[in-house]
């Protein structure tokens, strides 16, 4: 019997490097359907570097990404595009559009990608993306009427309001008090878990990835230094992740 | 697309400043064939290019009128004397609508919508990249240069002869209030001086002109804008180098466009 290939994200020896300093050395991973993914690593440590080159942002310098089995660097803008209609990013500032109210802001992928779909069935998407992540009275407000939790949370909703097959997250607690924090990285997993999506978390805060992670690894000095579970990665002997971890343990 | 990275930093070298001038050029030149290349591909983005239209012209109605009152009043009011002087106060009229029509009102209004409108386009844009929101629409699918660029480009190459048209008729309008403060003359004899004077070869290649100015704002600012890097301090320096590089653009072409027009139309001169 021929197992069946479940690899969703695929990436191999990956290269990259700005000027003198390189950020990712010969990196390769899987990403498996319905997997939570969790790239933890020091600030700097080319983590967005490596999420951005996922999805086409930046071209690594060597290696091969696969989505589904394709190409993304031999792709045609069309054939990427209809890629990245199966996937969310959300961005470490939300990357809200700041002339847009936030039902514009919601409603703007969904006018573009499905034309077909009439003013009464954006409504509905947009009202229940809003119910998801609990912020249904910030309809018509602006993004610079929002506090920053509130933001990643809009953020978000646009995010899924695609229903990606996909999701990638680059951090998404950062900023945040611990309590708005745990409650997003909450929301995180119960959309994964509605919506039977796979996503990569860029992230260096542990208790978010305690939440999310089904699998982790660390990027030390651009190479995977870990990859395995997150307790086995919070349990390790190595003195640097004892180190980094120590500070994150004791909160918890 | 791929454009040349400009080197920012406190301490240039004469060599850096070569090749940013060069990188600045070829860049210019690689987003003005992207812009051709994309402007008629569809999905159009006729709405868009409506609402900035629409925002560009409430943005800048206001400058460019009294702008365009004050440039024929001064003009009037400085060269009332000098024509009085040789006898030939009856050329007046004639005189400033001639000035008006072919080189003051297109050029200083083009100079005040690049002040106004490259400048904001520069900041815009520019916010947008630094915060991450062209990555994002290029993430959600699309295209962030048709949606910002190609909408705006077309915008502001549309509107500014427009408005140009709107600063000549203040100006003669603002001219002829400064000839009756010191001397009377009728409307009616200023307006048909005005009309007797000006011919269809003063006023096209004049207005055409305008599109080149309106394009190169446009162009200019989204430019500047979509390639802007170094957080709030690049925005700063999209913002004003988008201003000067459109105004020094505006002269240059001016220069250009005033010849060709003398060689297409020979009794101009």
């Amino acid at each position: 019997m021929v197992m069946a290939d479940t690899r969703v994200v695929e990436i191999l020896n990956l290269f990259k490097r700005f000027d003198e300093l390189v950020v990712l050395d010969d990196i390769s991973l899987n990403v498996n359907l319905g997997e939570n993914l969790v790239v933890f690593g020091q600030s700097g440590s080319g983590k967005s570097v490596l999420l951005k080159c996922i999805i086409r942002l930046m071209k690594p310098d060597k290696g091969k990404i696969y989505i589904n089995r394709n190409d993304v660097f031999k792709l045609s803008i069309k054939e990427l595009n209809n890629i990245r209609k199966n996937i969310g990013f959300l961005f470490q500032g939300a990357a809200l559009y700041d002339s847009m109210t936030v039902r514009e802001n919601l409603s703007f992928p969904l006018k573009r990608h499905f034309p077909e779909m009439t003013i009464d069935q954006i409504n509905g998407k947009i009202k229940t993306a809003l119910e998801n992540v609990s912020l249904e009275e910030a309809i018509d407000k602006m993004p610079s009427e929002l506090s920053g939790g509130m933001k990643k949370r809009i953020g978000l909703a646009r995010s899924i309001i695609t229903d990606p097959a996909l999701m990638l997250y680059d951090e998404p607690t950062t900023g945040l008090d611990p309590i708005t924090s745990k409650e997003i990285s909450e929301l995180i997993l119960t959309l994964q878990k509605k919506l039977n999506m796979t996503s990569i978390v860029v992230t260096h805060d542990l208790i978010c990835a305690e939440i999310i992670a089904d699998r982790a690894i660390f990027l030390r000095d651009s190479k995977i230094a870990f990859e395995g579970k997150i307790k086995d990665l919070t349990s390790s002997n190595d003195p640097f992740l004892k180190n980094f971890f120590s500070h994150e343990l004791i909160k918890v | 697309m791929k454009l040349p990275r400009i080197i920012y930093g406190r301490r240039l070298s004469y060599a850096d400043y070569i090749y940013n001038f060069f990188a600045t050029i070829s860049g210019l030149t690689i987003f003005n064939l992207e812009f051709f290349k994309q402007a008629f591909m569809p999905p159009y983005e006729v709405r868009e290019v409506k609402k900035h239209m629409d925002e560009l012209g409430v943005k800048t109605f206001g400058i460019v009128s009294v702008t365009g009152f004050i440039i024929g009043l001064v003009l009037a009011m400085q060269s009332q004397p000098v024509m009085q002087r040789f006898g030939a106060s009856d050329f007046l009229p004639g005189m400033v609508s001639l000035s008006v029509v072919r080189e003051l009102g297109p050029v200083i209004t083009a100079l005040i919508f690049a002040g106004r409108v490259s400048s904001g386009i520069g900041a815009e844009l520019g916010s947008m990249r630094v915060t991450e929101q062209i990555d994002a629409m290029e993430v959600s699918a699309i295209n962030p240069f048709k949606y910002l660029v190609v909408t705006r480009v077309i915008a502001t190459t549309m509107i500014l002869p427009v408005l140009t048209i709107y600063v000549i008729f203040i100006a003669i309008i603002g001219g002829y209030l400064a000839i009756i403060i010191t001397e009377p003359m009728s409307f009616e004899y200023y307006r048909s001086s005005v009309i007797q004077s000006i011919e269809f070869g003063d006023f096209i290649p004049a207005v055409a002109k305008t599109f080149v100015f309106g394009y190169i704002v446009g162009l200019v600012g989204s430019y500047k804008g979509f390639t802007t890097e170094g957080g709030t301090e690049g925005v700063g320096r999209a913002s004003t180098t988008s201003v000067v590089l459109s105004s020094l653009l505006i002269l240059i072409f001016d220069m250009i466009l005033v010849k060709i027009s003398l060689w297409l139309w020979p009794t101009l001169g």
